[in-house]
C-alpha cells in the first residue's frame, strides 16, 4: 500500500512547477559557481585547483546547507499540505496504515528531493566542461570527485534534515515550525563557527556542525596544496563521527516523530488553552447606531498608525519570530565570549566591539526581513480575509505602508533590545563605559537604514512576483546577483543596492569622515526604494484577481495624486542625490573599478618596468616642512632631498615618481640646477628629468618639491584613512620617490594573467647583486639625515622620527621641530592626534657604559589599560636587546596610538605607531593570557635592531632577518617575564598560523631562509623554529651569533652590500655543535614536518615516590616540497620526551622533560619519576612542527599487575 | 440610488467565461441573485464590490462609476464574501474594531458603540472576547455579517450569507437585512430559493454567466401559475418522462421520485396540478432547455 502512496506522491510532485524551479535554481547556481567567477561559493585559494576534491566537497556542503530552504519546502509540506488544503479528512478515512501513509509520503518526497539536488551534481559536472574554463586551474575530470562528496556530505545532509522537516511538518502541522527548525540547525552551525575560533574547540565544533562544513574544514585544515588537489575528503575521523551522529539524530527524530504523529484530524492540544468564558450579554434588540465616517488624510494617518501596530503585534507575537530573536540574542551572548580575540585574549567589551558583535545578528535580521515581508504581504490572503480587507475604503497605499511601518517598528524594538543585550554583556564583563551614542548612532543609522531599504525591496519583490516562495528565492538570488554584478566590474555603490557604508568606528576618530558619503548614499537608495515601493502600491493585488494584465490595468487607476507626488519626490531625491554623489565620487574625486585600476597598474608595469634597476642617486638628506589640517583632512609638505651619486659613473637622468593618487598635486618639483623634462608619463605621474650637467660620482644634488594633499567631498569607497580628524598617520611613501616603484605592480597572478603579464616574481634570488645592493625598504637610499617641522591644529600633537628641538605656537597652530642626530632609514611616519602622554625614563648599563632612554606613550584618552604592560615591555626589551645584541642607537622611544583603520604596529626610528585595535584595549588577564600588548611592543622594539640596525637585502629570506628575528627577540624577552604555559600557548597559535597559512599558498612554499614575504612563514614558522633553535643550542649561543652578526652587518658600507639569510645562517652554524648541525638545514633551509605520536603509555608503581613509566612513541620526519608533497627523511633527531603529573592545585606539571635521540620509527622508553604520572609523550610542548600536535601525549594507565 | 449594470462580460485567464453580457438594473431594497454553483454569481458580486475587473461593460451606482471610482464605492459598501477566514488569534471585538477603523469610523466612542451593537445584533456579544480561531462555522459567518454592516453601508453585497447558519440564525439574519433602510441597495446571492422568496422585491437568475431572468419574484411565479404539474413515478421511468415532457425538477418523496413538469395544460390525468412557487420558476429557467435533449449530468443525478 505504501507503494501506491509513494507513486501518488511522485506523480503529484511531477506536476508541480516548484519541483523544477528548485532543480533549476540548484543547477544554475552550481553551474555558475563552478564555471564562472560571477558566483563564488567557497572555492579554493591559490594553487588549489578549481575542481580539487576538497573544493568540490566544500561547495557541495555549503550548497546543501544554504538550500536547506528547499529541503524544508519539499519535505516539510509532504504531510502538511493535507492539513493546509483540508484534505486531511479525506486522506485519513481511507483504509491505510499510519506507516503506509508516512513512509509512502516520505519516500516519495525524498526521491523528489534527491532529484532536485542532483541539479547540483549536474551543474557542477557540466560546469567543468565549459570552454571558458582555464585549463591551468583544473584537474583532469574525475567523476568520483563529484560523486564521493555528494554521497558523503550531501546525501546524509538531505536525509537527516529531510527526516526532521518531514516529521516536524507532520507532527506540528505548521510550516513555521519547519522553518524554525532549520534556523535552529543554522544556529548550531553558527555556534560551531564561533567556538572553532579557539584551536582547542575545533574537534567539538566539527561534530556540532550539522552540515559538516566545519568538519571538512577541521579535517583538511592543514592539508597542503598537493593533498587538497589529490585527495577526497574521506569518510573517517571527525567526518565519520559527524556523519554518523547526524544520521542517528535523524533516525531517532524520525522514530519519535512517527510515534507522535496522530492519525486523527482533530487532535488534542499539547497545552490546555485558557478558555474565555462567554457571558450572556447579548442583546439582540439593540439598534445599530448611525456613525459618522471620515476619509481624509488625518483619518488615513490614523488608519496607518492603527494598522502598523496591528502588524507589529502580529509579527512580534509570532512564535517563530520570538524563537528567532531568542536564538539570535543567544548567539550574541556566546559570541561575546570570543569578541575581538587576539591570540586567545579578550578585548575590552568596548561599545564599538559590541556594535560589531551585534552585527552578528544581521543574519537574523535578514531572515526576519525576507520572511516577514513575504508573510505580511500574504497576511490577509493566507487567512483568506483578503476580500473583506480589500473592499474597505482605504487608499491602496495605506495597507502596504502599514505593513512596512509595522516591520520597521519591529526592527526598532529589536535593535533596542539588542542594545540592552549589549549593555548587559558589558555590565557582566565588568565594563561600565557604555557609549550609548555609539550604540544608537550605529544601529539606528547603519543597520536600520539597511533594513529599511531591503524591506522596501522585499515588499516590491513579494508584490510583483506574487508568490511567497518564489519571492523568498528571488530575494536570496538578489543578494547573490549583487555579488555577481560586482564581479563583472559593476562595483560603484551607485549600482549596489543599499550599499552605503558607515565605515569603521574608532574611539579616536569616531565615524569621522565616513558620515557624509554614508548619508548621501542612503538618501540615494532611499529614493530608489521608495520608488519601488510606489510601484508595489500600484501593482499590489487587491481583490480576487492576480493576473498581471489586470494588475497593470488597475495599477494605472491607482496612480492618484498623492501617489504621483510620492513617485515624483522619490524620483527627484534619487536623481538629484545621484548627481550629487556622482559629482563627489567621479568628478571632484576619481573612481575606477578594480578591472580598470588593475589595467592601469599593468600598463604602468609594461611601460616603465625597464627603468626598475636604472642607477639613480641616493637620498642622503631629507628636510621637510609639513602642515597638517586635520579638520579639512588636508596637508601640505614642502622640502628637499639631497641626492648623492653613489655610483661609479655620472648620472644624467633623474626619474621622479610622484604620488599618482589624484588627491595629490604639486606646486613645484625642481632641482637646484638646470634640468629639463625629458619625458613625462603623466598617466603615472612619472617624470624623467635630464640634468644639463651630469651628476658626477660623489656629487650632490638638491631635489625640492611642494606637494599638496587635498580632500574634496567624499569618495565612492576606500577613502583615505591616513589623514583624518583625529589620528592622522601617514608615512614617507606619500612623498616623491626615485625611479620605478616595484611595489605598485599588480600582485595577484590571476589579475596579471587577465592583463597579459607573467606571474610575479615575489623576490629576487638570494645572490642577485641588484637585490644585494638595496635594502628591503627600497633602493632610494642607504640612510638619511632627517629633519622636519610639522604643524597641526592647536589641540593635537604632531610627531615624526627624531628628537624634539623646539615646540611653539603660531597663529593658533602648534609647530614641532624634530631632528635625528644619526643617519636613519629613509622611512618616516607623520602622526597627529589629540593625545594623552605617559612619560618614563630608563638607564641601561652595558660594559659600564650608561645610556639614558626616554620612554613615551602617546595614547587616546581612556585607553590606559595596558600602558603599564607596554612600558614594562619597553624597559625589559631595551635591557635584553642592549645586553644581548648591541647598544640601542637612539635615546628615545615613543609609542603612538593610531585609529583602528589598520591593525598593526610599525617601527620607525625611535617611533612606533601602534594601532588602537591591537593592544590598547585588550583585556589581558594577568595570569591566564599571553600578554599581547607586551609582546607586540617588544616585537616592534626589536625592529630597532632588525631593520634599523641590520637592514636585510631585498632578496629571498629578507623577512626572516627582519620579522623572524624580531619574533625571536620578543619571545626571549617574554620568556623571562611570563610562565612556560604562556609560551606554549603562543607557539601553538604560531604553529597554527604556519600550518593553515601554507594550505592557502598561492605560488610555492619556501623554506624559512628563502621566505618571500609569506606571513605564515616569517611570523609563524619563524617564531616556532627560532624558538626551537635556542631550545637545542641554547639561548646564549643564538644571542652570541646575533651579536656578531649585528657587529658585521650594521651598515651597508661595511660589506658594500646588505645581508642575506645566507650570512645569518653562517653565524648560527658557527655556534651550533657538530651533532646538531643538521638542525640549521632542517629548521631554515628545508621544509620539515614531524609526525610524532605517543603510542602506548603505562606505569608501574614501585614505591610511593617511585613510578616507572613505560612509553612507546613513534616518530616520522618528513620533508615537503614547495607544493606540500612529502618524502620521509632519516631520523637522527633529539626530541623531548616528557611526563606530566599534577601539582598541588591539580594543574598539570612536567615531572620529566629530556631530549632523547630518536633514530627509529618507534621507540620505547622506561623512565622513573617521583610522582604519579598522568600523561606522557613525545615533544609534549610542541616545539617541532607537527600536523597532529594533540596525539603527542597520551594518558598514562597503570599496568595491570602480572 | 440605482445600480446599473450594462453589458458586463468577463472571461478568466483560464478560459472560463464567467459573465456574459450582463445587464441589470437594481434599485434600493433587497435584490436576490439566484443561480446554481458556478453560475457567475460570485464573479458578478466581486465585480460590483470593486474586487475584480470585467473585460467589458460598465457598472454605475448612482453617479459613481464603480469600475473607476473604487474608493467611492468602498466608502458605502458592505461586503460579505462567500468564503473568508479570520485571524485565529485575534478576538472578534478587536478585529471588528480594527475593521471599523479601516471603514473610516474615526470617532472612538462611535466606533465602540457600533461594534458593540453589531456584536449584539449578530448574537456574538457573549463571545466577543474569544479568539476567532475558536469560533464555529456559524459564528464565523455571523462575524462576517457584522463586519459587512459596519458604517451604515448604502450598498450591501452578501454572497451566500445564510450558508452554514442554523434555521434560527438564518431567520435572525434575514430579519436584520430586511430592517436595513429603504435607501439601501442590498444584493443577496444564494442558491436557496426560499431566501429570495421571503425577502426580495426583485431578483435575477443567473446561469452560465448569463442573466436568464429578472423581475419581481411574485410576478415570476404568476407567469407559470397553473402550468406546473407533479407526478410520482418509478425510478426507471424517469428517462421516459424526461424525453417526453419538460421536467423541471425531480425530488424523492418517501423514496420515490416526484417530478414537476412545466406544461400549459395537464399532460395527462396521472399528473396533478401544483401551486407554483419560486423554485419552479428557478428550475424552469436553469434547466428548462437542456432537459429536452437530456443532459447526461441529470441522468446520473
Amino acid at each position: 500500500m505504501w507503494y501506491q502512496i509513494f507513486k501518488f506522491e511522485l506523480q503529484y510532485r511531477k506536476a508541480r512547477p516548484a519541483t523544477y524551479i528548485y532543480f533549476a535554481i540548484l543547477f544554475l547556481l552550481s553551474f555558475l559557481a563552478i564555471s564562472t567567477d560571477a558566483v563564488q561559493i567557497g572555492g579554493g585559494a591559490g594553487l588549489v585547483k578549481e575542481n580539487a576534491p576538497v573544493t568540490i566537497a566544500t561547495m557541495m556542503a555549503i550548497m546543501s546547507a544554504f538550500f536547506m530552504m528547499i529541503t524544508s519546502a519539499v519535505m516539510g509540506v509532504a504531510v502538511l499540505r493535507d492539513f493546509e488544503h483540508n484534505t486531511d479528512s479525506m486522506m485519513f478515512v481511507n483504509p491505510i496504515t499510519k506507516f503506509d501513509y508516512l513512509f509512502g509520503r516520505f519516500a516519495g518526497s525524498f526521491v523528489v528531493l534527491l532529484f532536485v539536488f542532483t541539479g547540483m551534481l549536474f551543474g557542477f559536472v557540466l560546469g567543468e566542461f565549459m570552454p571558458w574554463r582555464d585549463a591551468d586551474k583544473l584537474l583532469a575530470f574525475n567523476f568520483w570527485h563529484y560523486w564521493q562528496p555528494f554521497m558523503v556530505f550531501v546525501l546524509p545532509n538531505l536525509f537527516f534534515t529531510g527526516v526532521i522537516f518531514f516529521m516536524l511538518g507532520a507532527v506540528s502541522r505548521k510550516m513555521v515550525v519547519v522553518y524554525s527548525s532549520w534556523i535552529f540547525l543554522f544556529i548550531l552551525y553558527q555556534i560551531g563557527i564561533m567556538i572553532s575560533q579557539e584551536l582547542d574547540n575545533r574537534d567539538i565544533a566539527a561534530l556540532l556542525d550539522p552540515f559538516s562544513l566545519i568538519t571538512i574544514n577541521t579535517a583538511t585544515q592543514y592539508w597542503t596544496v598537493t593533498e587538497q588537489n589529490g585527495q577526497v575528503v574521506g569518510m573517517d575521523g571527525v567526518i565519520f563521527q559527524n556523519r554518523v551522529i547526524w544520521m542517528v539524530i535523524g533516525i531517532i527524530l524520525g522514530v519519535v516523530g512517527y510515534f507522535s504523529f496522530s492519525f486523527n484530524v482533530v487532535r488534542s492540544a499539547w497545552f490546555k488553552r485558557k478558555t474565555v468564558k462567554a457571558d450572556n450579554s447579548t442583546d439582540l434588540s439593540v439598534a445599530v447606531p448611525q456613525v459618522s465616517t471620515s476619509y481624509g488624510f488625518a483619518n488615513n494617518l490614523k488608519q496607518i498608525v492603527n494598522q502598523s501596530f496591528f502588524y507589529f503585534g502580529q509579527v512580534f507575537k509570532a512564535v517563530p519570530f520570538q524563537a528567532m530573536v531568542l536564538c539570535g540574542i543567544l548567539i550574541l551572548i556566546i559570541n561575546s565570549f570570543f569578541m575581538g580575540r587576539v591570540f586567545g585574549i579578550n578585548t575590552y567589551p568596548t561599545t564599538y566591539l559590541m556594535v560589531q558583535n551585534i552585527s552578528g545578528f544581521n543574519l537574523f535580521f535578514l531572515i526576519i526581513l525576507v520572511s516577514y515581508t513575504g508573510e505580511l504581504v500574504w497576511k490577509e490572503r493566507d487567512v483568506k480575509i483578503n476580500l473583506i480587507y480589500d473592499a474597505m475604503p482605504v487608499p491602496d497605499v495605506v495597507n502596504l505602508i502599514s505593513k512596512f511601518l509595522g516591520l520597521v517598528l519591529v526592527y526598532i524594538v529589536l535593535l533596542f533590545s539588542l542594545i540592552v543585550t549589549g549593555v548587559l554583556i558589558q555590565t557582566f564583563n565588568g565594563y561600565f563605559i557604555y557609549d550609548l551614542p555609539v550604540y544608537f548612532s550605529s544601529l539606528y543609522t547603519d543597520t536600520l537604514f539597511f533594513l529599511v531599504l531591503f524591506t522596501f525591496l522585499g515588499f516590491f519583490v513579494q508584490v510583483l512576483v506574487n508568490h511567497k516562495f518564489i519571492g523568498y528565492a528571488l530575494m536570496v538570488t538578489f543578494f547573490l546577483l549583487t555579488a555577481v554584478l560586482r564581479n563583472w566590474g559593476v562595483e560603484h555603490r551607485m549600482f549596489q543596492f543599499g550599499s552605503a557604508d558607515l565605515g569603521t568606528y574608532s574611539e579616536m576618530n569616531g565615524y569621522g569622515h565616513f558620515i557624509p558619503g554614508f548619508s548621501w548614499f542612503n538618501l540615494y537608495w532611499l529614493g530608489f526604494a521608495v520608488l519601488l515601493f510606489a510601484l508595489s502600491v500600484m501593482f499590489a493585488v487587491r481583490g480576487s484577481e492576480a493576473v498581471m494584465k489586470i494588475r497593470f490595468k488597475v495599477g494605472k487607476l491607482r496612480l492618484t495624486r498623492p501617489l504621483l507626488i510620492m513617485v515624483i519626490s522619490a524620483l527627484t531625491v534619487f536623481v538629484f542625490s545621484g548627481f550629487y554623489i556622482y559629482y563627489n565620487t567621479n568628478i571632484i574625486n576619481s573612481y575606477q573599478n578594480s578591472d580598470d585600476r588593475n589595467a592601469d597598474l599593468a600598463e604602468y608595469e609594461k611601460t616603465l618596468k625597464g627603468f626598475e634597476f636604472l642607477p639613480q642617486p641616493k637620498i642622503i638628506d631629507v628636510n621637510m616642512k609639513v602642515d597638517i589640517y586635520p579638520s579639512d583632512r588636508d596637508y601640505q609638505a614642502e622640502g628637499y632631498y639631497v641626492l648623492e651619486n653613489q655610483e661609479d659613473h655620472p648620472i644624467q637622468e633623474i626619474h621622479i615618481q610622484l604620488n599618482p593618487d589624484p588627491q595629490f598635486s604639486y606646486d613645484y618639483v625642481r632641482f637646484d640646477r638646470e634640468s629639463l623634462v625629458k619625458e613625462n608619463y603623466e598617466k603615472f605621474d612619472y617624470v624623467i628629468y635630464e640634468l644639463k650637467e651630469p651628476l658626477q660620482p660623489g656629487d650632490h644634488l638638491k631635489f625640492e618639491f611642494k606637494t599638496i594633499f587635498e580632500t574634496r567631498g567624499f569618495v565612492e569607497g576606500g577613502s583615505n584613512t591616513g589623514v583624518v580628524f583625529n589620528g592622522t598617520f601617514f608615512n614617507s611613501f606619500d612623498f616623491p620617490t626615485l625611479g620605478y616603484n616595484e611595489n605598485a605592480e599588480l600582485a595577484e597572478d590571476d589579475d596579471r594573467k587577465d592583463n597579459d603579464l607573467e606571474p610575479k616574481q615575489r623576490l629576487m634570488e638570494r645572490d642577485d647583486p641588484k637585490g644585494l645592493s638595496m635594502g628591503m625598504l627600497g633602493d632610494d637610499s642607504r640612510g638619511i639625515n632627517f629633519e622636519i617641522v610639522i604643524s597641526t591644529e592647536a589641540d593635537q600633537i604632531a610627531i615624526a622620527p627624531g628628537y624634539l628641538q623646539k615646540e611653539w605656537k603660531e597663529e593658533g597652530r602648534k609647530f614641532y621641530h624634530y631632528k635625528m642626530d644619526v643617519p636613519m632609514e629613509n622611512f618616516y611616519s607623520i602622526v597627529s592626534a589629540r593625545y594623552e602622554v605617559l612619560k618614563d625614563k630608563m638607564t641601561i648599563e652595558v660594559d659600564s657604559i650608561r645610556k639614558d632612554i626616554d620612554l613615551e606613550i602617546y595614547y587616546h584618552k581612556g585607553h590606559d589599560y595596558n600602558l603599564e604592560s607596554m612600558m614594562k615591555a619597553m624597559k625589559q626589551s631595551f635591557e635584553y636587546f642592549s645586553k644581548n645584541f648591541s647598544p640601542y642607537q637612539y635615546r628615545q622611544m615613543r609609542i603612538l596610538e593610531f585609529p583602528r583603520y589598520a591593525t598593526f604596529a610599525q617601527s620607525f626610528a625611535n617611533t612606533v605607531p601602534f594601532s588602537e585595535g591591537i593592544g590598547f584595549v585588550l583585556e589581558i588577564e594577568k595570569d591566564k593570557d599571553v600578554d599581547i600588548a607586551y609582546y607586540v611592543t617588544s616585537h616592534e622594539l626589536a625592529h630597532q635592531w632588525w631593520a634599523h640596525q641590520v637592514m636585510a637585502a631585498n632578496v629571498q629570506g629578507s623577512t626572516m632577518i627582519i620579522e623572524s628575528l624580531s619574533q625571536y627577540s620578543a619571545l626571549m624577552v617574554m620568556k623571562r617575564e611570563y610562565p612556560q604555559e604562556h609560551m606554549k600557548e603562543f607557539l601553538k597559535e604560531e604553529v597554527n598560523r604556519y600550518l593553515s597559512g601554507r594550505t592557502n599558498e598561492t605560488k610555492r612554499e619556501n623554506p624559512l631562509s628563502k621566505v618571500e614575504n609569506q606571513q605564515y612563514i616569517r611570523y609563524g614558522k619563524g617564531a616556532v623554529n627560532l624558538y626551537a633553535l635556542q631550545d637545542y643550542i641554547g639561548e646564549d649561543s643564538v644571542n652570541a651569533a646575533l651579536r656578531r652578526y649585528i657587529n658585521d652587518w650594521d651598515s651597508f658600507d661595511k660589506n658594500g652590500k646588505y645581508s642575506t639569510t645566507e650570512d645569518l645562517l653562517g653565524y648560527f652554524r658557527a655556534v651550533t655543535p657538530d651533532s646538531l648541525q643538521h638542525l640549521i638545514g632542517d629548521l631554515f633551509e628545508k621544509i620539515v614536518l614531524f609526525e610524532n605520536k605517543a603510542e602506548e603509555a603505562t606505569f608501574e608503581k614501585l614505591t610511593d615516590d617511585k613510578f616507572m613509566v613505560e612509553l612507546e612513541v613513534s616518530s616520522k620526519k618528513l620533508e615537503a616540497d614547495s607544493l606540500g608533497l612529502t618524502v620521509e627523511m632519516p631520523l637522527i633527531d633529539w626530541i623531548d620526551i616528557g611526563i606530566y603529573g599534577e601539582n598541588a592545585e591539580g594543574d598539570e606539571k612536567l615531572l620529566y622533560l629530556q631530549k632523547h635521540k630518536i633514530d627509529e620509527g618507534t621507540k620505547t622508553f622506561s623512565i622513573e619519576v617521583s610522582q604519579k604520572p598522568i600523561k606522557a609523550g613525545i615533544d609534549p610542548i610542541n616545539k617541532l612542527i607537527d600536523r597532529n600536535p594533540d596525539d603527542n601525549v597520551k594518558a598514562v594507565s597503570e599496568k595491570a599487575a602480572i | 440610488m440605482n445600480l446599473e449594470i450594462n453589458n458586463l462580460s468577463k472571461t478568466y485567464s483560464n478560459g472560463v467565461q464567467a459573465l456574459r453580457d450582463i445587464n441589470l438594473s437594481i434599485g434600493t431594497g433587497m435584490f436576490g441573485l439566484l443561480g446554481p454553483n458556478g453560475a457567475g454569481k460570485s464573479s458578478l458580486m466581486r465585480t460590483i464590490a470593486t474586487l475584480q475587473e470585467p473585460d467589458t461593460g460598465s457598472i454605475k451606482l448612482g453617479d459613481i462609476d464603480v469600475l473607476v471610482q473604487k474608493d467611492e464605492v468602498r466608502k458605502i459598501l458592505g461586503y460579505l464574501p462567500q468564503e473568508f477566514g479570520v485571524y485565529p488569534k485575534v478576538s472578534a471585538e478587536v478585529l471588528l474594531n480594527h475593521l471599523a477603523v479601516l471603514k473610516g469610523i474615526s470617532n472612538n466612542k462611535e466606533r465602540r458603540e457600533l461594534v458593540g451593537a453589531l456584536l449584539h445584533k449578530t448574537n456574538l456579544h457573549a463571545s466577543r472576547k474569544k479568539n476567532l480561531g475558536g469560533y464555529s462555522g456559524g459564528m464565523k459567518q455571523r462575524f462576517g455579517i457584522a463586519q459587512a454592516l459596519l458604517a451604515n453601508p448604502k450598498l450591501i453585497i452578501v454572497d451566500e450569507p445564510t450558508a452554514g447558519l442554523d434555521p434560527a440564525e438564518r431567520n435572525r439574519f434575514l430579519n436584520l437585512l430586511s430592517e436595513l433602510g429603504e435607501n439601501t441597495v442590498v444584493i443577496l446571492s444564494t442558491h436557496i430559493v426560499d431566501d429570495v422568496k421571503e425577502l426580495c422585491t426583485n431578483m435575477a437568475i443567473i446561469n452560465q454567466g448569463e442573466v436568464v431572468l429578472q423581475g419581481n419574484p411574485q410576478e415570476q411565479i404568476d407567469t407559470i401559475q397553473g402550468k406546473v404539474w407533479k407526478k410520482s413515478i418509478e425510478k426507471d421511468e424517469l428517462q421516459v418522462y424526461k424525453n417526453k415532457y419538460r421536467v423541471i425538477s425531480e425530488r424523492l418523496l418517501a423514496g420515490k421520485p416526484e417530478i414537476h413538469v412545466l406544461a400549459d395544460s395537464n399532460p395527462d390525468s396521472s399528473f396533478e396540478g401544483v401551486e407554483a412557487d419560486l423554485e419552479d420558476v428557478y428550475f424552469s429557467h436553469i434547466i428548462g432547455d437542456d432537459i429536452v435533449v437530456g443532459s447526461p449530468e441529470l441522468e446520473n443525478a
